[in-house]
Formats: C-alpha cells, sequence, structure tokens
C-alpha cells in the first residue's frame, strides 16, 4: 500500500503495563488478554490518514524486562515516536517513568514525539495513580499525556493518532529534515507499490547523499 | 578480524622470542631492538603493560597472560593484546606443543586483539574489585564486548589516563566507572554521528582507518553491483600471498581459520564438480533431479514476497559453500523419533544405558516419541546419569521430591505483614505471576482460567528463584519450563530437569547479558567463517552485533517453531552430539538461507530485525537442522575454535565463582 510518510513508532515501559495489549488494540481491533509476554521486540503496523495523507505507522513493542534494556536500547535508534505506558492500577509503573524516560531520551532521536499513556483506566477501581499525577508529569517533561484502556478502546486510537499528528505538525514546520531516516520517517513514493517502507532508497539516496 | 591484518606489526616476532627469555612476571620495557622496529613500523608506542590477562575458562589458571598496549600510527590510536606464547607460562615443552596446551593455543588466538582502532571503542567499564585484580571491559560500537582484561600489574589508571592524552573520553553519567569513548557532548556533534548513513560510514572508515576492505568495499562498489557477483576464492587467494608475506605464528585465527577453510572448500569443490560433469550428460542433469528429490523439501520456505522480489535484487556475493548454484554438503536425512522398542534396546536389565553416545546420535537424527520424553528427556537434562540404575533413579526421585518441598516451604512461609516489608519476593512473585499467564496460554495444557497447571508454573519459576537466589527469575524462563512441565507431568521433576537445564543456559539470563553476549560473539566468528561475504555485508551494514538473533538465541527458538517442533529441536540440541552449539550454526544456517534476499535487498538493522522476526513460523526446522549439521561438520575444528570456552550452553565449570558476580538486582 502506498503512503506519504512512514513512522517508526516504540512502545516503551515496565513490563505487564499493556504495551502489547495497546498495538493489539490498535492494529487489529481486538483486546486478547493472554498475548504472550515479548521477549525482545514484535511488530506491528496500521495505515492512518491525517490532513488527507496517508501515513502508515510502523511500531515496534518492546519487552520491558529490565535485563533485556541492553538489547532493546539498540531499538530506539531512528523512532519518530513513543508510547511511553505505565498501569494506572500498580503505582511503581509510574515510579519508573523517570528512568524510562532518560533511557529514551539518551538512546533516541532528541526530537522524537513522546505520548505518555496512563493504560487500564477502565480499572478505575484500582487506580493508584491519579490523572493529575499523570498530567503533572507530562507537563513537567514536555509529553503528551492520554489515559486510555487496552480493553475498552479508549483512547487508544487518538494516542497513537495524535501523535502521528504532532510528527506531522513538526515535519509541516520544518523540525525534520525527511530525507535523513534517522528521525524515523520515510518519505513514501505516491502511487508506487513501496514493500517494506520505500527502503528502496534509490530516489531517497540520489536525493539526499553522495554515493 | 582479517581487515586489521594491515597493521600486523613487524615486531610480534621479536616481542614474543623476548618474552620467552623473560619471566612473565615482571613489567618489561620495550628493548632497544623492539622499538626499532616499532618505528620503522611507523607506529609509536604510548602504553605498554605486560601481565594483562584474560580468563577463557573460569579455571584461573587457565589465564591467557599478554601484553596490552597503546600505540599511535599516523594520526589513529590503537589497542592490541598479543598473548605471550605458551612457553612462557612454564606449563609446555619448549616448542609449545604439549597436548595440553592445543585448547588454550586455540583461545589465544581466538582472543587475540592485533590492531583494535580506537575510533571502534564505544566504551570501557573498569571493574576494581576488592578481593580480586583490577579489570576493564572494553565494549565495541557494534555492541560486542571483548572479555575482561586482568590487570595483575595494575596500571588500569595509567592506561585510562594514556588514553585520555589522545581521545576525547567521558565518564557516563550513570555509571562513574564506565568510560565513553569518542562521546560527542556536542549536540550537533551527536546528531551528526548519528546519521550513519552506511556508505558515508564506512568511506570515513576506510579513510581513517588505513584499512584494506578486501572485500567488504564490494557493496559500494557500483561496478561490482553491476557486473556479476564476486568470487570468494579471489580473497582467499589474496590471504594465501599475506601469509606468504608474513610469518607470524600468532596472527589473527580467523585469517588460518580461513585458510584452512578454503582447503576443504577447494577439496568438495572439485569432487562435486567432478559429481556434476559426470552427471550432466544426461539430459536436464541428474544432479539437478537427485536434489529435487533428495533436496527438495529442504529449501527455506520462501515466501510469496520472497519470490515476488526475486526479479529485481541486487546480485550478491556468493555463498562460499556453494558450487554453481547447489550446496556443497548437507546433513544426514532426518529419520523417525526414537520409540519405546528401540530405547528398551538402550537399558540393561538394571536399567543402565550402555550406549549414551549411540542412544545421543540416534536422537539427533530423529528426536523421541512423545511417549518416552518423561524417561529420556530426563537423561538429555543431566538430571538422570546415564550409567545410573532404575533402583537409584527410583531413589534420586523420592529424595529429590522432598529436596524440592523443602525450598518450597522457604517462600511459601513468608507471610503477608512479612511479605510487606520484603519488596524484592514481593517484585518477584509479581513478575512472575504476570508472566505464568502469559506463557503458552494457547496449548491446551494451560489455556483456561484458573488453570492449575499454570499455578505449577508459578510455583516451580519461584521455588526456583530461592533455589539460585543471584540469578532469581527472568523472562524467557517460562518458556523454557512450560515444555518442561508439559512432558513431565510432576512438579518436582519439573523442577530438577528446569535446574539441570538451568545449569546450562541460566547465563543466558544474566543481568549483565554477559552469556548472551558470548553467544552473539561466537555467531558472529561463525558467519565470519562459513560466510564471509555474507560477514561482511552485516559488518557495512552495522549489523555485527547480532541483535536481530537475541530471541532466537534467548529461548532456543521457542518463538520461532510450533509446540511440538520446539520439543523435537530442544532434544536435538540437548544431545550435544555434533555440538554444544548446534544452536549458533541454526542461527547461521538460517541466515544463509536467506541470504540472497538480506543482501540483494540491502537491509539495514531495523529491516534485518523485523525480518527476522517475521521468519517466525515459516521456518523449515528439518532442513534448518540438517544445515546447520553440515555447517558444524564443515566447519569442524575451525567453527569450534569460533565459540569461546563457557560460551553457554557449555557447563560452566565453577558456577557459583562466577566472573560476573550478579549485580544487585531490581527485581
Amino acid at each position: 500500500m502506498s503512503y506519504a510518510y512512514l513512522f517508526k513508532y516504540i512502545i516503551i515501559g515496565d513490563t505487564g503495563v499493556g504495551k502489547s495489549c495497546l498495538l493489539l488494540q490498535f492494529t487489529d481491533k481486538r483486546f486478547q488478554p493472554v498475548h504472550d509476554l515479548t521477549i525482545g521486540v514484535e511488530f506491528g503496523a496500521r495505515m492512518i490518514t491525517i490532513d488527507n495523507k496517508p501515513i502508515k505507522l510502523q511500531i515496534w513493542d518492546t519487552a520491558g524486562q529490565e535485563s533485556f534494556r541492553s538489547i532493546t536500547r539498540s531499538y530506539y535508534r531512528g523512532a519518530a515516536g513513543a508510547l511511553l505506558v505505565y498501569d494506572i492500577t500498580r503505582r511503581e509503573t509510574f515510579n519508573h517513568l523517570a528512568s524510562w524516560l532518560e533511557e529514551a531520551r539518551q538512546h533516541a532521536n532528541s526530537n522524537m514525539t513522546i505520548m505518555l499513556i496512563g493504560n487500564k483506566c477502565d480499572l478505575a477501581h484500582r487506580r493508584a495513580v491519579s490523572t493529575e499525577e499523570g498530567e503533572q508529569f507530562a507537563k513537567e517533561h514536555g509529553l503528551i499525556f492520554m489515559e486510555a484502556s487496552a480493553k475498552t478502546a479508549q483512547n487508544v486510537e487518538e494516542a497513537f493518532i495524535s501523535t502521528a499528528a504532532t510528527i506531522y505538525k513538526k515535519i509541516q514546520d520544518g523540525v525534520f529534515d525527511v530525507s535523513n531516516e534517522s528521525y524515523g520517517i520515510k518519505v513514501g513514493y505516491g502511487g508506487t507499490a513501496a514493500p517494506s517502507g520505500g527502503r528502496d532508497g534509490s530516489s531517497a539516496q540520489a536525493g539526499g547523499c553522495c554515493s | 578480524m582479517h581487515e586489521t591484518e594491515q597493521h600486523d606489526l613487524s615486531d610480534d616476532s621479536d616481542y614474543a622470542a623476548a618474552s620467552r627469555h623473560h619471566a612473565p612476571g615482571g613489567i618489561m620495557r620495550t628493548d632497544s631492538g623492539k622499538s626499532t622496529a616499532s618505528e620503522a613500523g611507523g607506529s609509536e608506542v604510548l602504553y605498554l603493560k605486560d601481565n594483562v590477562a584474560i580468563h577463557p575458562t573460569q579455571y584461573a589458571s587457565e589465564r591467557i597472560s599478554g601484553r596490552l598496549r597503546l600505540y599511535k600510527q599516523g594520526s589513529s590510536l590503537f589497542l592490541s593484546w598479543i598473548p605471550y606464547k605458551p612457553s612462557t607460562d612454564g606449563a609446555v615443552d619448549s616448542l609449545g606443543h604439549g597436548s595440553s596446551s592445543i585448547p588454550v593455543e586455540k583461545d589465544r588466538s581466538l582472543y587475540t586483539i592485533k590492531s583494535l582502532p580506537v575510533s571502534d571503542v564505544h566504551s570501557i567499564r573498569r571493574h576494581a574489585p576488592a578481593l580480586s585484580w583490577p579489570y576493564i571491559i572494553v565494549v565495541l560500537s557494534s555492541g560486542l564486548a571483548y572479555p575482561p582484561f586482568y590487570f595483575y600489574n595494575g596500571g588500569v589508571r595509567e592506561f585510562l589516563a594514556t588514553l585520555k592524552q589522545h581521545v576525547f573520553i567521558v565518564r557516563s553519567a550513570d555509571d562513574s566507572n564506565v568510560f565513553l569513548v569518542n562521546d560527542f557532548q556536542d549536540p550537533l556533534q551527536r546528531t551528526l554521528s548519528s546519521l550513519e548513513l552506511p556508505r558515508v560510514v564506512s568511506v570515513a572508515n576506510r579513510a581513517s582507518r588505513h584499512r584494506s576492505d578486501l572485500s567488504s568495499s564490494s557493496f559500494d562498489d557500483s561496478e561490482r553491483l553491476n557486473g556479476a557477483s564476486y568470487d570468494a576464492t579471489a580473497s582467499t587467494s589474496e590471504y594465501s600471498a599475506r601469509q606468504k608475506k608474513f610469518h607470524d605464528p600468532a596472527r589473527d585465527i580467523s585469517i588460518q581459520v580461513l585458510e584452512k577453510f578454503s582447503l576443504v572448500t577447494k577439496f568438495a569443490r572439485e569432487t562435486t564438480s567432478h559429481l556434476f560433469r559426470e552427471s550432466h550428460n544426461d539430459g536436464l542433469n541428474a544432479y539437478e533431479k537427485k536434489q529435487q528429490t533428495d533436496y527438495g523439501s529442504l529449501k527455506p520456505i520462501s515466501t510469496s514476497d520472497d519470490k515476488k522480489k526475486d526479479s529485481n535484487v541486487i546480485p550478491v556475493a556468493s555463498d562460499p559453500l556453494e558450487f554453481e548454484k547447489l550446496p556443497l554438503v548437507w546433513g544426514k536425512q532426518r529419520m523417525h523419533p526414537l520409540c519405546l522398542e528401540e530405547w528398551a534396546a538402550f537399558l540393561d536389565s538394571e536399567g543402565r544405558i550402555l550406549d549414551s553416545k549411540a542412544l545421543r546420535e540416534r536422537i539427533f537424527y530423529g528426536g523421541v516419541d512423545q511417549n518416552i520424553r518423561k524417561e529420556v528427556w530426563k537423561f538429555l537434562l543431566g538430571y538422570h546419569e546415564y550409567d545410573s540404575t532404575y533402583a537409584e533413579r527410583e531413589y534420586l526421585t523420592s529424595v529429590k521430591k522432598s529436596e524440592y518441598e523443602v525450598i518450597k516451604s522457604q517462600w511459601q512461609s513468608i507471610s503477608a505483614v512479612q511479605a510487606k516489608r520484603f519488596t524484592k519476593f514481593r517484585e518477584r512473585k509479581g513478575l512472575i505471576d504476570k508472566d505464568v499467564v502469559r506463557t503458552d496460554r494457547s496449548v491446551a495444557y494451560y489455556e483456561g482460567d484458573d488453570n492449575p497447571n499454570v499455578t505449577i508454573l508459578r510455583d516451580i519459576l519461584l521455588t526456583y528463584s530461592f533455589y539460585n537466589f543471584d540469578l532469581g527469575y527472568c523472562q524467557g524462563m517460562s518458556d523454557f519450563l512450560s515444555p518442561i512441565l508439559y512432558v513431565m507431568k510432576d512438579e518436582a521433576e519439573s523442577f530438577w530437569c528446569f535446574v539441570a537445564l538451568m545449569e546450562r543456559l541460566g547465563p543466558n539470563f544474566n543481568r549483565d547479558q554477559s552469556g548472551m553476549h558470548s553467544q552473539l560473539f561466537a555467531l558472529s566468528k561463525l558467519v565470519e567463517l562459513l560466510d564471509g561475504p555474507l560477514h561482511n555485508y552485516f559488518k557495512q551494514a552495522d549489523c555485527l552485533n547480532y541483535f536481530f538473533c537475541f530471541r532466537w538465541i534467548l529461548i532456543q527458538f521457542k518463538r520461532e517453531f510450533e509446540y511440538d517442533q520446539v520439543m523435537h529441536l530442544w532434544e536435538v540440541l540437548w544431545t550435544h552430539y555434533l555440538s554444544e552449539h548446534l544452536h549458533l550454526y541454526m542461527c547461521v544456517a538460517i541466515l544463509k538461507g536467506h541470504r540472497k534476499k538480506i543482501m540483494g535487498e540491502q537491509m539495514d538493522f531495523d529491516t534485518l530485525l523485523k525480518f527476522i522476526n517475521e521468519l517466525s513460523g515459516n521456518i523449515d526446522l528439518d532442513w534448518t537442522i540438517r544445515e546447520a549439521e553440515a555447517l558444524c561438520i564443515c566447519a569442524g575444528e575451525n567453527g569450534a575454535a569460533c565459540i569461546p570456552p563457557g560460551t553457554p550452553p557449555s557447563l560452566s565449570i565453577e558456577p557459583d565463582m562466577g566472573l560476573y558476580p550478579q549485580e544487585d538486582e531490581v527485581l
């Protein structure tokens, strides 16, 4: 399928906060509570439309466990957007946000758009982190914030799409040099079938660089 | 690595001779002859330290001592570590050919660093344990790390100070013992360095490192791309020419390996081409027909995607193990699984297995019938001794059962009030609770709400984390335990089988990932040996860390095959029949199976990772095992030499005294 842009996203956050479920809800519109735990990384993709332009989101769903971080770091490179997820029913997943953010800032592009998501908001009766705290954290660190539920699909669509809209706006504002793929953005070729994301860089590289 | 050969220092043999005459203990200054040689070679030694050692195994006595140097050549800084000749260790005869030295000799060459451009170094971690010698770990930009260098005569501080005078070093903000080399603080420079356009970088590398780049340049070279694929023999003949030029016994093993290997290849080629000519006469070539019948089912699954793109791929360097597109070697035809009758024939009247090697060979080629797995796995995993009797095993089972109950009762007796003040326990239990409900729930044995088998998984993992508190629990363990419990259907037996498996694979879950890094390192060496062009491709695409094979190795292909295939594969791997590291040869086999696509489409790291992930469920297991077998036999001792001793699943010799002590874990 052709697209105007392809954005690379990563989903990060503690283990068990619902990263894979958010992805599945977004790509397949279903909730699967017995999803296998993620080892390394899993991929998902979906087309969305922003400003009448087809945009492909390629989403990397990473393993949350601490000891895999030396490996998962290599996945940050060239991501345009990140969903940083915590579980509103488990305080510690909120407490670890600062270290995730540090990790992301260190290993990702400094222009990466980060969306903070308080997941499992359907479990309001077990809430351990208030909405205000989430908002406050996001404000302090310059993140976009939403509470969402992978189970009920509440705000899932919005979270992925508003992140994309922010990235899109940065492109329009000239923040990114889109010919440089390290920003996690690839330009598609209208009409041409671009198999795995237009990485057949013939024209991009002809315009972009030396060789 | 061969590209560093150009920096082959002509003084090495001098220095080796000199070190034979000196006691290994003292710090030795360069003698005059040596420094003259250095100057003649245009290099200036800035730092030199003797008795810097590595430990290939956990036996301290097996340390390999050598000399660490920093030297400057032109404007570039290089690091070298050259091990002493065997005779200086005093353990072997004067020629250094004592039988005991053979494995050590291999390590000596394997770990030799001829000349590492310091620009390839990402960071250096310094350790100064209170009760041991200080050591450093050098981490490369590719993500790979060298084994620790122990400074038996001290000198870490001087080393870092010397480095600091010549390259930009900063202390990591996270860990004051980590020194980042070539780390650009300037955000502009950081951005520039993060561009990492492969072409730009490889050109820059060549310029700054004076590399000869025998073959890695072929992918940048448009003439080559337009022409036919280049012949791997061209590069091997270049190696031979170089070998004549420099007679250095301590040269990098990869060169020797390639040379020996090229002989094998040549021999096989001649044989094959002979066969090929013979059969070429009868019309549509009997060889090809044979291949269709014999080998037809053994091709890697090609997705429709594959076929679609085949038409516009860039010509890629040919597989050194292929001749006229036909593989030179392949594994034996797979057999049916070992059945009950055959199994019974391996046992004597008291239940001993007389010929364990024959049994392992049989299982290697066919696996085991589901109905006898419960018995056979206990031997393969090492829980039962092959020469034990029925009576001994029965006794062991009962002893082990109560031993299990004792360990289990340790965490069961932790009250809710106690747990409140025991964060580590709560966290660990919470993590296990979360993970067992996300493990193989689509397998009937574990499906449905409140499945008691899921609870047993939980109990075993939590008990294991008390049995081995330092290792604890890490994600991936439940993937290993699930088939074991499925086969054993018994909690205590499953626990002890899992314990036996973790004896070998526990290091996969080390906090510092050392077990994984050593396997990824060995894999990169194996690919370099068995498919030079592919290795060169990964190198220029900045993919040498092999992180894209992480999941394959961490849980031994558990997520790549169906459940019953995984059980089959594991029992084949557990035989350790041809190698303890057949799984690494499987990685090579699969990568080689897709080499044309990987190189033809010039996959970058992201694309490759995604591609490898998506192979899950599309890998032909029998084909892969046969290919791995063939590669393993083909590589022979040279292959074994690529794998550092102690690389999982090799047994570590002193499991409780590891060189990589577990850091205080978070979970």
